[in-house]
């Protein structure tokens, strides 16, 4: 790597104070796994690095009358083993346990996972799909927004130099909301997702039919999307497997994905339809269970 | 420059290294210790895994700065004076390596693996080997050393348990 | 007892004994002898199995390796040694016009810089001696290195690959071993045709076979392109003494080998040169010749100091070799019960930019190519091609996986097309004891049917009707 400056943030404080004052010439360090690599490659590094690995103010999950709060150095194994995110969003642990191995997920961050905005992010599609806000600081104060408003196109984000995200909220009102998370990728592990995708609704008991349906794509677009034709669809219908089916055949077609190396663009057409029913069915199973459970 | 203090295998370390500095160099250059190695220097391989603070990371992923005060153990750090730790004695008799080169990252892996899990299923252990890649054993014989390893590793814990037991109602 | 019977009993000791004592001595941390393994003169003979085979035998550097104290290469390091990169061209076929080195010689840190017109014969390669250890003047696959240098950190050698300035005029290049067999293609080692190495294998009568068999089976099937990916990466680290003499610790499994090329690139007697075969981390085949060995050699004359050398992964998947692609034209002739009555093969190996063990694979995948069967009449030709792509070289099986994957295949697409079950199919061709090779070569110890056999029952294939 070439050299650069380094310099430990102490706090929110100071890391948006650091920021502020090297904005493009610096780089934020969280867990490093997508950081570091990045500079092994750069033709030009950053003139400085500022380490807020310690920043333990942004390491909380918790709940308050907003909703869950995850802070943006929450790891990827921290959120597989939280009780909190097991009970009522098992997507997000679902989709974290998806990234890496054991020891990128042992440093790699949230926030890092959505800064580094890549279109197959797998910490992305299910937020999305829960309607997920990011938080952020800078020198002229906190901000929210939704979450799609962070990525802007493949690595690029809405924030300004000097904006630090602190976290993610799941509204209230999402609380336990039925989610699946699906990924395919070349291998089981340590793999790029060809295609992800993310399903939630809740389900009326009565007539066992979608309400509010959320389906949200990765790697298929410059950044991850809703797939609002397919969520229209399945408002009100029937919770079947042909009505599945059909929402993922809608969702393929609003998908714009590439051909790479890695896939070709009807592939991974193919693949949004499949990973769609597959997480709706998923979510489906999910609530079934847990109604199932809750009876005496 | 920037000055690290780490305690590394117990012994606390202290280096003057640029920032740009790897754990993984950290350790090889600085400390000496060559155990961890560089196979792709991006976090995909695993031959650099170390445990920082109970958890397996790539050292190659980290920067020195970031472990500054923290806990590392090496591969040096597993076996004692008196006995090979009984993953390094499963991961040897089973055959689970061959050039080696795989060995010092996986074992890690596997002791960052019982530290949490002392009676992991073969899902917890492929999970928990994911991230060591290796291109001689094919894995299997790696799977059978660390369920042999775990069967070891619970039964001295039964056993100095019971042997507490025993002096505790000795007369 | 007195000290006199010390003595003598020491002196009784049988050798081995006190090398033991003290190599476990000096051993740390102290641990439990191994149980010996049990060897016994062994006499070998034919069909019998060996007691050998079966037992568990604990390999006797598993132990080094767990503790995580095996020396690599890379874990080597000498007084004042300095690191070496290399520069790849970057594009697949092109004219070196010009380099500039100055720049980069400028930065404080770097002792050295090399380029290829100073490399004594600036020729090497296991079979034929057609690989530059630089490219000078003709960069012939994106990998080629074209300019060394030594540097004090590798942070430093990396800036001034960065400060070599190169002008490439592009040449014409080929990347289709097929299209590269043409007359009119560019040419990959001017003014030479691409095809560099041929061998055919004749068997009976291909027309007669042919006209006997009930039913025809054309296919091509072809393999790509696979990089061994050992763990450990290529390294080397170069220091000559006092006496001019070359020390070299390797990754090289071929020593000998490694020294003739030595000696012949650096014009220096094979006395001269000494090569320390280290534990490696991972060959499979990729590792069995030199590469940047005499580029360190000289970049360590040149700075007095010992020159390491490390190849980043990057460089293992461009600048390394790699399993051939083969493209696999297979003719089978059958009678309609499944017999192979006469086989014509055509493979065309993709040799990337230089030789390397190409020839042998060729050998090898055209022998094998018909396939373990009793087949009478056969014809195989084989090609090795040259391409303006990755250098293509010994792996595992050395051409022996590709062809397996052509003649399996269309075994089972012939067995479908019968509606015979692709084990019967097998068992009716396979070689018995006894038979004759391609080649003509009369084969013992044959137990192909006993072993499918034995699998079909083992994982429960049952004949489908």
């Amino acid at each position: 790597m070439k050299a650069f400056g380094y310099v430990a943030a102490k706090d929110v404080g100071h890391a948006v104070a650091l920021l502020g004052e090297y904005g493009a010439r610096a780089k934020l360090l969280a867990g490093g796994t997508d950081l570091l690599v990045e500079l092994k490659f750069a033709a030009h590094g950053p003139e400085i690095i500022i380490d807020i690995s310690r920043v333990d103010e942004l390491k909380d999950i918790s709940i308050s009358d907003e909703g869950l709060r995850i802070g943006a150095l929450v790891t990827h194994t921290e959120i597989i083993r939280s009780p909190i995110i097991g009970n009522l969003f098992p997507a997000l642990a679902d989709a974290a346990h998806s990234i890496g191995a054991a020891q990128t997920r042992n440093l790699g961050t949230l926030g890092g996972n959505l800064i580094t905005c890549v279109p197959s992010m797998d910490s992305g599609p299910t937020l999305m799909a829960l309607d997920a806000q990011v938080t952020s600081a800078s020198r002229s104060g906190l901000s929210q927004v939704p979450l799609a408003d962070l990525f802007v196109a493949p690595r690029k984000t809405s924030l300004q130099s000097d904006e630090l995200l602190t976290g993610i909220i799941i509204p209230k009102a999402n609380f336990a909301k039925p989610a699946a998370f699906q990924k395919f990728g070349l291998r089981k592990g340590q793999a790029l997702a060809l295609v992800n995708a993310a399903a939630a609704f809740w389900i009326d008991q009565d007539k066992d039919s979608f309400v509010q349906p959320r389906i949200a794509l990765g790697a298929v677009a410059p950044t991850v999307i809703r797939a609002p034709r397919a969520e229209a669809f399945l408002e009100g219908k029937a919770i079947t497997d042909e009505v599945m089916a059909e929402a993922g055949r809608i969702a393929a077609t609003e998908a714009k994905p590439i051909s790479d190396f890695r896939a070709s663009a009807d592939y991974r057409r193919d693949l949004v339809a499949v990973l769609t029913k597959r997480a709706l069915q998923s979510a489906y199973a999910r609530a079934s269970n847990k109604v199932r459970e809750s009876v005496p | 420059m920037i000055d690290v203090t780490i305690v590394v295998n117990g012994e606390t370390r202290r280096a003057s290294v640029p920032p740009e500095t790897t754990l993984l160099k950290l350790l090889r250059e600085n400390f000496a210790l060559t155990g961890a190695k560089l196979g792709c220097d991006v976090g995909d391989c695993g031959a650099c895994t170390v445990i920082v603070d109970g958890m397996a990371v790539n050292s190659c992923l980290m920067l020195a700065g970031q472990v500054n005060g923290r806990n590392v153990t090496t591969i040096e750090g597993l076996a004692t004076r008196d006995r090979l730790h009984p993953i390094q004695k499963a991961f040897e008799d089973t055959g689970a390596l061959q050039c080696g080169f795989c060995g010092p990252g996986a074992i890690m892996a596997t002791k960052a693996l019982f530290d949490e899990n002392s009676d992991p299923n073969v899902k917890d252990i492929r999970d928990a080997l994911s991230g060591s890649l290796c291109r001689c054993t094919g894995y299997t014989k790696m799977i059978e050393a660390v369920q042999e390893a775990a069967r070891v590793l619970r039964s001295e814990s039964r056993n100095s348990s019971h042997t507490r037991e025993l002096k505790v109602t000795a007369p | 007892m007195n000290d006199d019977t010390k003595v003598l009993e020491r002196e009784q000791l049988d050798l081995a004994e006190t090398l033991r004592r003290s190599d476990v001595d000096l051993r740390l941390p102290a641990v439990v002898p191994r149980e010996p393994f049990p060897i016994e003169p062994l006499t070998v003979d034919a069909r019998q199995q060996t007691h050998a085979v079966g037992q568990r035998a604990t390999r006797l550097d598993g132990r080094l390796h767990g503790l995580g104290q095996t020396k690599y290469i890379d874990d080597l390091s000498f007084p004042g040694m300095l690191y070496a990169r290399i520069k790849r061209a970057g594009i697949a076929s092109a004219r070196i016009k010009r380099i500039d080195t100055s720049a980069a010689e400028a930065i404080p840190g770097v002792m050295a810089v090399l380029t290829g017109s100073e490399i004594p014969v600036n020729s090497f390669g296991p079979t034929f001696q057609d690989q530059p250890v630089l490219a000078d003047p003709i960069v012939r696959h994106a990998g080629d290195g074209v300019a060394a240098v030594a540097a004090v950190t590798e942070q430093i050698a990396n800036e001034a690959l960065a400060k070599i300035v190169v002008e490439y005029e592009p040449l014409p290049a080929v990347l289709d071993p097929v299209a590269a067999m043409r007359e009119d293609s560019p040419k990959v080692h001017a003014p030479n045709s691409n095809i560099y190495a041929t061998k055919v294998v004749r068997k009976g009568d291909i027309e007669k076979g042919f006209a006997e068999s009930d039913r025809i089976f054309e296919a091509r099937f072809s393999t790509q392109m696979i990089e061994h990916v050992s763990l450990e990466p290529h390294a080397a680290i170069a220091d000559w003494d006092a006496n001019g003499r070359l020390t070299i610790w390797a990754t090289i499994g071929r020593i000998t080998l490694a020294r003739a090329d030595m000696a012949r690139t650096l014009k220096l007697p094979m006395s001269r040169i000494r090569i320390i075969g280290t534990i490696v981390g991972g060959n499979f085949g990729g590792k069995n010749e030199i590469s940047q060995e005499p580029a360190l050699a000289l970049l360590s004359k040149k700075t007095g100091r010992p020159v390491k050398g490390v190849f980043t992964r990057g460089e293992e998947f461009t600048a390394t070799t790699t399993r051939h692609p083969i493209i696999m034209d297979y003719k089978t002739g059958v009678s309609n019960k499944g017999r192979i009555l006469a086989r014509q093969i055509r493979l065309v190996l993709d040799g990337g930019a230089y030789c390397s063990w190409s020839a042998t694979t060729l050998g090898k995948a055209c022998i094998l190519s018909p396939g373990p069967y009793k087949i009478d009449n056969v014809v195989a030709e084989a090609f090795v091609v040259y391409t303006n792509k990755t250098m293509t070289g010994a792996m595992r099986g050395f051409g022996a996986p590709q062809v397996c994957f052509a003649y399996e295949s269309q075994m089972d697409d012939i067995a479908k097309a019968l509606g015979i079950d692709p084990l019967e199919i097998r068992l009716l061709n396979a070689f018995d004891e006894g038979s004759s090779s391609p080649t003509g070569q009369v084969l013992h110890s044959v137990v192909v049917k006993e072993s499918l056999r034995k699998a079909a029952d083992r994982f429960g294939w049952e004949p489908r009707s």
